[in-house]
């Protein structure tokens, strides 16, 4: 069955449960399905979608972002979610690779697109269309990753993998049509938008905050609303513990549920947690935007394994192979490979037999290299993908190089992730470069690449060395710089 | 120290930050304002602001501070200490 299918059940079962709140609004399930329907009649009405067509929405965590994305899978069509700021090059190649029929919502960086506001879409309309059936193995959403090249490189999600997902998340963490959750994650990523989407399949309350910015509001909403549970970062805890020590501890009774995304945690982090929250089920996962939470591991009732990355999720079976596609046995490390029905339906514009590539023997491969213990888990080795994950923003290595190549008396460079040394932000860029231009300083270099970069992608130190690791074919090896 | 000083020095931290122009900040200037004042961004002006005065903000005074004006109360508090 498809999330809307199941929100349609639910807006049955308990019309009067409130499915979302944002400030004062709060919207019950039989409303969300009403305003769903508008959306869906408006978008193919006015807009002109038909099945299969592309809208690329700019996604913000406030009611219409809900509506108009449940509405346009209603109608047929395929959602390409985006963060709002999104800039110009990249907005442009996602264009031209989904021909959109229009662009909806906010875009801050982008200029001269005409976008459709999206509250547009709850404009009334003659005739609202009823709800006809989704055709389940069709596409329902595109998520555009940053690639290690800087190109972004579409994910295509059918309303199977994402039903599946949601079914596989909700039957670990065990949340339930009485919890209340405070989204303070971006929705324009698989983590949040999967939050949305595995509250409303349960039946649960949404409370949509769209940031950690503020603990003040953020605290204000858990008790406010009786929160029961929320999804964060490992870069998430590391803000909350920074800006209020340990206040969260205050609320042990009232969490039944934190989720926590993948990229490193340190144990002493997820230690912490337990401490302060003895009776909460803490769940870290493992996946990436192509197999979304492929394994879960949950901090109380599997402490002994906190180093690891869990065990496969509910439905889901994780197996290790080589690079020439052998399987290996428990203790052998390999490439990370994942089945289950979750796993990506395709990538947007590439051909079946360059998709095929990325399997091994039906399992997909996900870039991360690690092993199996003997009891099952994951231990995760290194990251053959490259990217750099600053706070939970991904940063791709050859964005910042490209920059840097640019800069005169700079030969070469790469860039790597290194571990922030306060412990916040998780990763942190780090340059090496190649030069022999003695006055070239750190501060010219980083007052050089200010205006064209955003500050969390600004390198946090840079290190001079003799030569650039590359292979015979002139692909610079990063992982030999860490 | 005065006010404004540090109210100018803290604008122009924001500013720099948030990539945008020191005109755009002022005291009501709060998380949220700029795309780029969002939790990375609160941390990395607190941070900034912290290493400049050579001050540390504790965490329930980091709770308290949301805009330009709670940044500047809270750094000339601690240098009045």
């Amino acid at each position: 069955m498809t999330i809307e299918e199941q929100i349609v059940l639910n807006s049955i079962n308990r019309p009067d449960h409130i499915a979302l709140i944002a400030g004062d609004e709060k919207v019950s399930y039989s409303q969300l399905w009403e305003r769903c329907l508008v959306a869906a009649t408006n978008v193919k009405k006015k807009y002109g979608l038909k099945q299969g067509d592309r809208i690329i929405l700019s996604a913000s965590a406030n009611i219409d972002f809900i509506y108009a994305y449940l509405g346009i899978h209603i109608a047929g069509g395929i959602c390409v979610p985006i963060d709002p700021d999104t800039n110009e090059s990249r907005f442009e190649l996602i264009k031209a690779s989904t021909a959109p029929v229009c662009t909806m919502g906010t875009l801050l960086k982008v200029e001269g697109t005409s976008t459709i506001p999206l509250s547009n879409l709850l404009e009334s309309c003659d005739v609202v269309e009823p709800f006809r059936q989704i055709e389940i193995d069709t596409i329902a959403d595109v998520l555009f990753t940053t690639g290690t090249t800087g190109a972004p490189k579409g994910v295509s999600l059918s309303h199977k993998n994402l039903s599946a997902a949601a079914l596989n998340i909700n039957t670990f963490i065990k949340n339930t049509a009485d919890d209340v959750e405070l989204l303070a994650l971006p929705v324009s990523h698989s983590f949040g938008l999967g939050r949305v989407r595995c509250v409303l399949s349960k039946g649960g309350t949404l409370v949509l905050l769209g940031s950690f910015a503020s603990m003040k509001k953020f605290f204000g909403c858990i008790d406010r609303y009786h929160c029961t549970g929320f999804g964060m970062v490992p870069a998430g805890w590391g803000y909350i513990k920074k800006m209020s020590g340990k206040k969260l501890g205050q609320y042990a009774d009232q969490l039944r549920y934190i989720e926590i995304g993948s990229s490193f945690m340190p144990v002493e982090d997820k230690e912490l947690l337990c401490e302060l929250l003895p009776q909460t089920r803490i769940c870290m996962h493992y996946g990436l935007t192509e197999a979304s939470r492929s394994a879960f591991m949950e901090f109380h009732s599997e402490g002994k394994h906190l180093n690891t990355a869990g065990k496969p999720s509910p439905n889901v079976d994780i197996k290790i192979f080589d690079a020439e596609g052998h399987l290996l046995l428990n203790g052998e490390e390999g490439e990370v490979c994942v089945k289950g029905n979750h796993v990506t339906c395709s990538y947007w514009n590439e051909s079946k037999d360059r998709f095929a590539k990325d399997f091994f023997n039906g399992y997909f491969r996900t870039g991360d290299s690690g092993y199996l213990d003997e009891d099952g888990y994951i231990h995760l080795k290194s990251r053959i993908k490259e990217i750099i994950n600053v706070g939970g923003k991904k940063v791709s290595p050859m964005e910042v190089e490209d920059i840097l190549n640019s800069i005169p008396g700079i030969e070469d460079c790469a860039c790597v992730a290194m571990p922030d040394p306060e412990g916040v932000m998780g990763e942190l860029v780090k340059a090496f470069i190649v030069t022999h231009d003695e006055s070239l300083t750190d501060t010219a270099i980083l007052a050089a690449l200010k205006p064209k970069l955003e500050v969390y992608k600004l390198p946090a130190a840079i290190e001079r060395i003799d030569s650039i690791p590359k292979t015979a074919s002139g692909k610079v090896q990063r992982l030999q710089l860490k | 120290m005065d006010k404004d000083q540090i109210l100018g020095t803290v604008s122009s931290i924001v500013a720099e930050i948030c990539g945008v122009e020191k005109d755009a900040v002022n005291e009501n200037s709060t998380v949220g304002d700029f795309p780029a004042w969002d939790s990375v961004g609160h941390l990395s002006i607190l941070s900034k602001v912290e290493e400049t005065y050579d001050i540390s903000f504790e965490p329930e005074e980091m709770m308290e501070i949301e805009d330009v004006k709670d940044i500047v109360e809270a750094v000339y508090n601690i240098l009045q200490k």
